[in-house]
């Protein structure tokens, strides 16, 4: 099931609605991050570890309960970026 | 008696706004000139800002296995320069081994040349980070029309609130970046958590003239020719003012030198080009 998608309406004024499928983006639809900047990222309000979510094309931070966007391929590391996650049971 | 964190005044160039404001300035005009940034660049600086960048890269002296980060690297000047420098390294490495080896059979030869093939940056990085997705974006695109892809990845981040780990990188650049960052002081805090010990960080940016009649020039043509070009080139006057005002903003080549140390940073010296106009800023974590 589609959920989320990379920046939706939750995400924040930063952030795009939709992967763009111009010209811009090589690969058409989403594209998955390169995967040796992965292990490098954080969360910027933390510095605590990410998990990467490849169905969903974000890092999240469990502990703060927030996700950053991948965007085209590009990790979308800004707080105003991020949007939160609803809390699990 | 003033508010307490109510919004803090800060400069945009000559004109005074609150710190808040600045941040959306900065980017505004950053996301507007995205597409002409590197025509402007050759426009204004009549390519002397290749030069520039080209000494960054001298005197980093990368060798192979170095992971570089590139903040407020947008449109890959320095990400494209650092992937050169290091392949070119790795390719005199590997034909000075072969040379040492006389008696190599056909099929070791070959198989140097594969190794080459394979890594021919020898697990060099570099990340590219910038505030502005436009600009990377752009910087995407270039690599993409020059055939980059090995050990180059870009990431939307603040430079005074950096998405990396503590100790993570060799080298960090700013190149024309950091006089558009609100809070210098934690961009370079941040530059400081980020490094190995031992890592290096090198700032190319505007500075001070130290030649009178060259100030004068100078300052005729930054306020007179650069902002016109930008009406001409990228349809806005704007943005060229702001960029101008903004030299004239930041603090000289001594003064950001002390606030490099502040930050924890030792050895720290600069190089002045061009009588000035730039200045290289380098220290060590150590």
């Amino acid at each position: 099931a589609a959920s989320g998608g990379a920046g939706g309406p939750e995400a924040g004024p930063g952030a795009e609605p939709v992967p763009e499928r111009g010209p811009e983006s090589a690969a058409g639809a989403a594209q998955p991050p390169e995967p040796s900047v992965l292990p490098l990222l954080v969360c910027p309000l933390s510095k605590r570890p990410l998990r990467y979510e490849a169905a969903t094309q974000e890092l999240v931070n469990e502990e703060l309960g927030i996700a950053y966007p991948v965007v085209d391929g590009i990790p979308t590391m800004l707080p105003e970026a991020a949007r939160k996650i609803p809390a699990r049971p | 008696a003033r508010g307490l964190a109510a919004n803090k005044e800060t400069h945009f160039g000559f004109q005074t706004v609150s710190e808040e404001e600045k941040g959306e300035k900065v980017y505004q005009v950053f996301e507007n000139v995205a597409k002409k940034y590197d025509i402007m660049n050759d426009s204004m600086s009549l390519g002397i800002h290749r030069v520039w960048k080209d000494v960054l890269l001298y005197k980093m002296n990368p060798s192979p296995g170095i992971l570089l980060l590139d903040v407020a690297g947008g449109t890959g000047d320095i990400a494209f320069r650092f992937i050169d420098y290091v392949r070119s390294v790795r390719e005199r490495q590997l034909r000075r081994k072969l040379k040492h080896h006389q008696n190599l059979s056909w099929q070791e030869i070959a198989d140097s040349y594969q190794a080459e093939a394979v890594k021919p940056l020898g697990d060099s990085q570099v990340v590219v980070c910038d505030i502005n997705k436009e600009m990377l974006k752009v910087g995407r695109q270039k690599a993409q029309h020059l055939g980059y892809s090995e050990g180059l990845s870009w990431v939307v981040g603040n430079a005074e609130e950096l998405p990396f780990g503590d100790e993570k990188f060799d080298v960090y650049t700013i190149a024309f970046g950091i006089r558009n960052v609100t809070h210098i002081d934690l961009a370079l805090q941040e530059a400081y958590r980020v490094l190995k010990p031992g890592g290096r960080f090198l700032c190319l940016e505007f500075s001070q003239v130290n030649n009178p009649l060259l100030a004068r020039l100078y300052d005729l043509y930054s306020f007179q020719i650069i902002p016109v070009l930008g009406e001409i080139i990228a349809g806005d006057w704007k943005s060229y003012q702001y960029l101008v005002e903004s030299i004239r903003r930041f603090p000289p080549q001594e003064e950001f030198k002390a606030m490099i140390e502040d930050a924890g940073f030792l050895k720290v010296d600069y190089l002045n080009l061009t009588s000035g106009i730039v200045a290289i800023h380098s220290g060590f974590k150590l």
